[in-house]
């Protein structure tokens, strides 16, 4: 069964700077990238997201919620 | 014989035939029809993944969306080559410019800023000329590389333990040489985990190791990164599945004896239909 992961935009606002989730995960599971992008300029930090992409990798350790300075992770199996 | 090479080959290898090198990477936009810069797609690229991933638990659904995505790979794929074809690739390919990893980025959010952390994949052709209207993209500009340097940069990661693909922007038009490790890259991850095989063929060799000459020292092993080698516990030889090769090269490199050579996929029946 593959877990529903999902982040919290609010509490998560320049993941590529914070990056802890994408570097701690075993699995490597979550990605980043920016929601826009102009010629010329660099995209502001806040204008970056964070999603769990390879989420049927997902081992379920927890290791990102435990991570996350915000608590903007939250995990959820089956049903419950 | 390999598809690629059948249609873009002109008899030889697809990606050694210069003809592959010579379209533009950015077509003109039409007046007008302006839409999201290609460069976001490509930046965004894990994320097209998910809807695909979510079908996982479906296995009927998901194989039926996955011949849509190796569809598309078809026109956006590459293939692993060996490093003496990557040199002679360099050779071809102008300009050469050394760019950031787009996938590490995405996966581990690394930066590859270029002075303690070498860039480590290869852009090729005349859009490099335009990257810097990309700032996101590199954080600090490209370098551009003569063929010598490019030669050095490729052999210098390659024997570190990075596998060599090439990537194209529009197939056959080969952009770019990168250099890879799972998990990290998207196109050995996207094939081994989900099969979708036109986002990275297998290359145009094969290892096989020398049993008289392999003493059983592992080294070779840990560098695989398809999986495909394991030490035989009771024979105390290192065993390449050939079948799950990919003909990178990398544990060649990593062995003491010289006991592992490429050999050529086309020259093994069994093998040779198998990309």
């Amino acid at each position: 069964m593959i877990p529903q992961i999902e982040i919290d935009k609010n509490k998560c606002a320049t993941p590529y700077e914070c990056k802890k989730c994408l570097q701690i995960c075993p699995q490597a599971i979550f990605a980043v990238a920016p929601t826009k992008v102009e010629r010329f300029k660099e995209t502001a930090p806040e204008d970056y997201e964070v999603q769990a992409v390879f989420k049927d990798k997902c081992v379920l350790c927890m290791d990102c919620i435990k991570v996350c300075p915000t608590g903007a992770i939250k995990i959820k199996v089956g049903g419950s | 014989m390999c598809e690629l090479c059948e249609k873009y080959g002109d008899k030889g290898r697809w990606y050694l035939n210069p003809k592959n090198y010579a379209r533009p990477l950015y077509k003109k936009v039409e007046k007008g029809k302006e839409k999201e810069p290609m460069i976001l797609e490509e930046l965004r690229g894990p994320f097209y993944y998910k809807p695909l991933i979510e079908l996982k638990d479906n296995p009927e659904a998901f194989e039926k969306m996955k011949e849509g995505y190796s569809k598309y790979h078809e026109t956006m794929g590459g293939q692993v080559v060996s490093l003496d074809d990557a040199k002679k690739m360099v050779e071809i390919a102008h300009p050469i410019a050394r760019i950031d990893c787009v996938c590490r980025r995405a996966t581990r959010a690394t930066l590859e800023d270029g002075e303690q952390r070498p860039r480590s994949c290869l852009g090729l052709g005349v859009g490099m000329f335009r990257w810097e209207e990309w700032p996101e993209r590199y954080k600090g500009g490209v370098e551009f590389l003569s063929t010598e340097e490019a030669k050095e940069h490729i052999e210098h990661w390659h024997k570190r333990g990075m596998v060599i693909t090439i990537m194209t922007f529009g197939t056959p038009y080969i952009g770019g040489i990168c250099l890879c490790d799972y998990p990290d890259c998207l196109a050995i991850r996207v094939r081994l985990d989900y099969g979708i095989k036109p986002f990275l063929l297998k290359g145009h060799q094969v290892a096989k190791v020398n049993y008289e000459e392999c003493t059983g020292c592992g080294d070779c092993v840990q560098r695989c990164q398809f999986g495909a080698i394991k030490m035989e516990v009771t024979t105390k030889k290192s065993n390449i599945d050939m079948t799950r090769c990919f003909g990178c090269g990398v544990c060649v490199y990593a062995c003491p004896q010289d006991a592992i050579s490429l050999i050529d996929r086309e020259k093994l029946p069994g093998l040779k239909e198998e990309w």
